[in-house]
């Protein structure tokens, strides 16, 4: 069976049951043991080399490979200063957060907003943290929070 | 100590005189003290006596600036999170004092929270070795041993896990420390001399958090 093959019912269900574990495990501070998630494809897709001045150049370019990939359908962004909030339609992992919400759990990792953050911390030296994941209409929207210098050595 | 305790009674004395202490003086803890903290340490418990612990000693006031900036940072992008979520309102409802809640909500979004890990004369940074079955539980052991012996000397100590709680910061404070793969960074167990007493803190009444045979059964009548 190649790569292409594999069911997403099954490789969600194992990433739900893997962040379902941190979850049991770590409670509310799972979301922080997981921030990294997405940085082997991020440095086999060479998106670190992602050239970008902008926040909107960065999340462009972050949403059309995820695009190409097949992975989501499309992400949206908008930036209100310091808060920029992303619309990811149709991303091949949403069933994980529909079990999260249907546990009664906020869902707490999403690997297109860990992406997006890399990239900005990577290209602008922007800290960059996940606030929320919500999912709304069958769509996931992410609020990110910018910050203007690197406040860490 | 002028009274005289049995053991049961200065152990718990200590306990209950334990604080979580963020403002230090400038005098230095000295090797003496130092040492009766970590041989507390090293007496824990652990899973299969696996011992996982292992300590750096931070007192370079360079890298006690770094360790400060890194918890500083992690803390500010935290609790920013919480603030713009608004759930930061909801956690301090009860604080109805304007300028009081202002005042927290600056320090906490502010990392200021946990920068004053550069003010701390003494930084232990404790590890905990991968490959053994209970490290996060051998390791927290350790941990409270070092701030109970902390308070039996007078000291003040704080646990703080800001600058490792993210992967993100773990990873640069790992790189700053040169902390092999194997290992993890717990917490930093920041220690100095008090510059001023401090109350308790409130805790829940043991009604509240014992049960009877079964969850849900209060074991104690509810404390008048």
């Amino acid at each position: 069976m190649s790569a292409k093959n594999i069911s997403l019912e099954y490789a969600n269900s194992i990433m739900y049951d893997l962040q379902k574990a941190f979850w049991d495990e770590r409670g509310k501070g799972a979301r922080f043991r997981v921030t990294t998630v997405g940085r082997e494809y991020f440095r086999d897709k060479g998106l670190a080399q992602l050239k970008a001045d902008s926040v909107a150049e960065i999340v462009d370019g972050i949403g059309n490979i995820l695009k190409d990939e097949g992975i989501v359908a499309d992400v949206v962004h908008e930036q209100d200063d310091r808060l920029l909030r992303l619309t990811v339609h149709g991303c091949l992992h949403r069933d994980i957060e529909r079990r999260f919400v249907a546990k009664g759990v906020e869902p707490f990792t999403c690997v297109p907003a860990n992406l997006v953050v890399m990239a900005l911390e990577e290209a602008l030296e922007h800290p960059v943290e996940l606030a929320e994941i919500k999912v709304e209409n069958g769509s996931c929207e992410l609020l990110l929070v910018l910050f203007d210098t690197r406040q860490t050595p | 100590m002028s009274e005289m305790y049995t053991l049961a009674e200065a152990t718990m004395q200590v306990i209950q005189d334990r604080r979580s202490i963020r403002d230090y003086t400038d005098e230095p803890i000295s090797e003496d003290d130092l040492k009766m903290i970590l041989e507390a340490a090293r007496q824990a418990p652990s899973g299969e006596n696996a011992q996982p612990w292992r300590f750096v000693i931070v007192r370079d006031p360079e890298a006690r600036q770094r360790l400060g900036a890194i918890a500083a940072g992690g803390s500010g992008r935290r609790f920013t999170a919480e603030f713009v979520t608004k759930k930061m309102h909801d956690r301090f409802a009860g604080l109805q004092d304007e300028a009081k809640r202002k005042a927290v909500f600056d320090k906490l979004t502010s990392g200021n929270v946990s920068a004053f890990l550069a003010n701390a004369p003494l930084s232990i940074v404790v590890c905990g070795k991968k490959d053994v079955w209970d490290m996060p539980y051998d390791t927290s052991a350790a941990i409270e041993n070092m701030l109970l012996m902390v308070t039996g000397l007078g000291l003040g100590a704080c646990w703080v896990i800001a600058p490792c709680i993210d992967m993100r910061d773990e990873e640069r404070l790992k790189d700053l420390l040169h902390v092999p793969e194997g290992f993890k960074v717990i917490s930093i167990v920041a220690v100095g001399h008090p510059t001023r007493p401090h109350r308790p803190r409130p805790r829940m009444a043991l009604d509240e958090l014992v049960f009877d045979e079964e969850w849900g059964n209060p074991y104690y009548e509810e404390e008048a």
